[in-house]
């Protein structure tokens, strides 16, 4: 649209009265200067129909538009280096100023795997998810095990988070082929321990499971526990990884061709419904609220059918998890204040 | 109106020509700077914030989404200089039919008028080679918005240099719906065998006949089939016999169900064809899709959430991210090539 004031006051005028005010060949002539040129089809790529004619009639006057092309180039590109300069810099800087304020955040808020601590930063929010959803990376750091180990290590963290505020579900998204799913039962004892060293002898009941694998229950620890009403909640996790999305609905629609081949089932029967109650029974249900700890938004490989409303988190440029990031998300989803110091 | 009107001087030093024209070059100067770079294919826009908009400037509902209009136009312009060949915009999801009849109308009434609008100029449209191409539930669409729907799509739907999809009533969950059922009504339809011209029976008849006039002893017999319990040629006839009633009992053949990928559903998606969704950009600080391009923009696509209301969305706020996406863009390849993966990002021109 032109940004020309006059131009955009005829366009206004023309559009209230549902542009019969001006004929088609007024508006292009009200466009016209702010037209770019029309592409130069080269004959090899697109070569068919018109246009091409009226492009050759322009040829002699070839020689100058091509040098005043190439200076514009020359022009364009050196603006496009100096727009990156200033760009890495500025971004530097953006980095360095989140950097340290995430580290201030992270100093002020800090759980000292404390319950209580915990339970006091989320008391005055409005309202929890009932289903909280973390996409996590597993950093290759050369030793296949160093980096599994501290994947785990952030699970069991997140857990005990999610235990000590009071979500009742988890999930942890994994891209790569499902390496955590191998390792259920270390998993599951990581984050038994680490609730163990948050609460205690008393520690909540644990669930945990991934799609299609029997899911590994444990007690609230020794069955002493009777009358604690916090501790005495379950907290269920699920592992999920990139075979649970888009490969499930692919799963889905495998079985519903052979349903439909053998004329258990009617194309028509097939809705958003159906899909819904399926992958909710055999993935999960929707999450309520996406964590990521990544730099920037990239689902990479999320279950796209469960993500439909779910609110989405991140901190610009953070890397890594920690309990400030957490500790905003909730901050985030109940709409609330964020003060600095408890 | 008040911020508008403190924003008269602004604006009338703004609209002076040398000024305008200064603008005018610096934006020209620095889209042209942009095409220097890669250039994402897709972008996807959700175009959150003009009811708000409205609604903190005080005027009409559908006045802010007239302005919501000018702002894709706007936008368009930048994506087209700069080099983008597809544009997605979510302009009416299904649910948005839950709002008030009144502002439902009008925004179908705006639909419908831009898109006449547009048709009178096919010349022009042809061309830049820009085709429009509407994605969503038609049957939810009223008969005269519809009419100028298609009158648009066919227009254009020869030009494929930079193509506007237009969801227009779309939500991302009904469109996988309707691939999956269109790829198991693919998948359920039988194999054509009947096509061949040969014949299974006749093929049986004639190796039957041969095998009789070949062996002399049965060439007399007059009923072949009821003496097969007899010497030399039992083999051939019981196995000829054990094979017909076979073929006639198996029913259409199906494709295999295993062959179904994920590229097969992409192919029925109502995206299938446009290249994959580099960026996603919604505005209005609303940090969720809302069922917008979800099999689309969940792997390696980059969503951005900006605070702008779509009004006010304009080359000032776009620029950074398509700076930084480029910027990304170049660590992904050095990164790519130290660890001698090349991930061929595409790169334009």
């Amino acid at each position: 649209m032109p940004v020309a004031s006059r131009e955009t006051d005829i366009y206004r005028r023309d559009a209230k009265v549902d542009h019969n005010l001006l004929t088609p060949a007024e508006r292009e002539r009200l466009i016209k200067p702010y037209l770019p040129n029309p592409p130069t089809r080269s004959p090899s790529k697109r070569g068919r129909k018109d246009g091409i004619p009226k492009i050759r009639i322009g040829q002699p006057k070839s020689s100058r538009l091509g040098v005043r092309k190439f200076l514009k180039n020359q022009l364009h590109a050196l603006v496009y280096a100096v727009v990156h300069a200033i760009f890495s810099v500025y971004i530097r800087f953006r980095q360095a100023y989140h950097a340290v304020k995430d580290r201030i955040l992270a100093i002020l808020y800090y759980h000292h795997r404390t319950p209580e601590l915990i339970q006091k930063d989320v008391k005055g929010l409005s309202r929890l998810p009932e289903h909280l959803s973390v996409i996590l990376k597993l950093e290759d750091g050369g030793k296949g095990g160093a980096g599994l180990e501290a994947l785990v290590d952030e699970v069991a963290e997140i857990a005990a988070w999610c235990a000590c505020v009071g979500i009742p579900m988890l999930s942890v998204y994994e891209q790569s082929e499902g390496i955590l799913k191998g390792y259920l039962p270390a998993t599951h004892r990581a984050i038994a321990r680490k609730l163990s060293s948050y609460f205690g002898p008393q520690h909540p009941a644990l669930s945990l499971r991934a799609p299609h694998v029997p899911s590994m229950e444990s007690p609230s620890s020794p069955p002493t526990s009777d009358s604690l009403g916090a501790s005495s909640k379950t907290l269920s996790i699920l592992l999920l990884s990139s075979e649970d999305g888009r490969d499930s609905l692919v799963d889905l629609t495998k079985t519903l061709a052979e349903m439909a081949q053998r004329s258990k089932l009617s194309s028509k029967d097939i809705s958003p419904d159906l899909i819904d109650a399926e992958l909710s029974e055999s993935v999960m249900g929707e999450p309520e609220l996406l964590i990521l700890f990544s730099p920037s938004v990239e689902l990479s490989g999320y279950p796209p059918w469960q993500v439909r409303l779910t609110e989405i988190y991140h901190v610009q440029d953070n890397q890594g998890v920690g309990y400030q990031v957490f500790l905003r998300a909730l901050y985030n989803f109940a709409d609330a204040q964020m003060r600095f110091g408890r | 109106m008040s911020s508008m009107h403190l924003s008269q001087l602004h604006k009338w030093m703004l609209s002076s020509p040398p000024i305008e024209w200064a603008v005018n070059q610096l934006r020209e100067l620095l889209i042209g700077a942009i095409r220097q770079g890669p250039v994402p294919q897709h972008i996807a826009f959700v175009m959150d914030g003009n009811r708000r908009f409205a609604r903190s400037h005080k005027i009409e509902t559908v006045e802010g989404h007239n302005l919501g209009f000018e702002a894709l136009a706007r936008i368009l312009e930048i994506c087209y200089k700069s080099g983008v060949k597809i544009v997605t915009v979510y302009a009416f999801s299904i649910e948005n039919f839950k709002r008030s009849k009144y502002e439902v109308d009008a925004l179908m009434a705006m639909a419908k008028i831009k898109l006449q609008q547009l048709s009178q100029h096919g010349e022009l449209l042809h061309k830049y080679g820009a085709s429009i191409r509407v994605l969503g539930q038609r049957d939810l669409v009223k008969p005269d918005v519809l009419e100028a729907v298609d009158r648009a799509v066919e227009l254009t739907k020869n030009n494929g240099d930079c193509i506007l999809n237009i969801c227009f009533p779309y939500t991302s969950r009904e469109e996988i719906t309707t691939a999956i059922k269109s790829t198991v009504e693919d998948y359920s339809k039988p194999l054509s065998t009947q096509a061949r011209p040969f014949s299974q029976t006749r093929i049986t008849q004639k190796i039957r006949s041969r095998n009789l006039s070949t062996s002399p002893l049965r060439s007399t017999s007059p009923t072949p089939s009821s003496t097969s319990d007899v010497d030399d040629s039992i083999s051939s006839t019981t196995t000829l016999h054990a094979d017909s009633p076979n073929d006639g009992q198996e029913g259409p053949l199906y494709p295999d169900p295993e062959t179904i990928t994920s590229s097969t559903i992409e192919e029925h998606l109502l995206t299938a064809g446009n290249p994959p969704l580099d960026l996603l950009i919604r505005t209005s600080g609303v940090k969720r899709l809302s069922d917008f391009m979800l099999w689309q923009c969940h792997e390696d696509t980059e969503i951005v959430f900006l605070d702008t209301l779509w009004p006010d969305f304009d080359l000032w706020s776009f620029l950074p991210v398509l700076v930084e996406w480029q910027w990304k863009q170049k660590h992904i390849e050095e990164k790519g090539s130290a660890n001698g993966i090349n991930k061929s990002k595409i790169k334009v021109r």
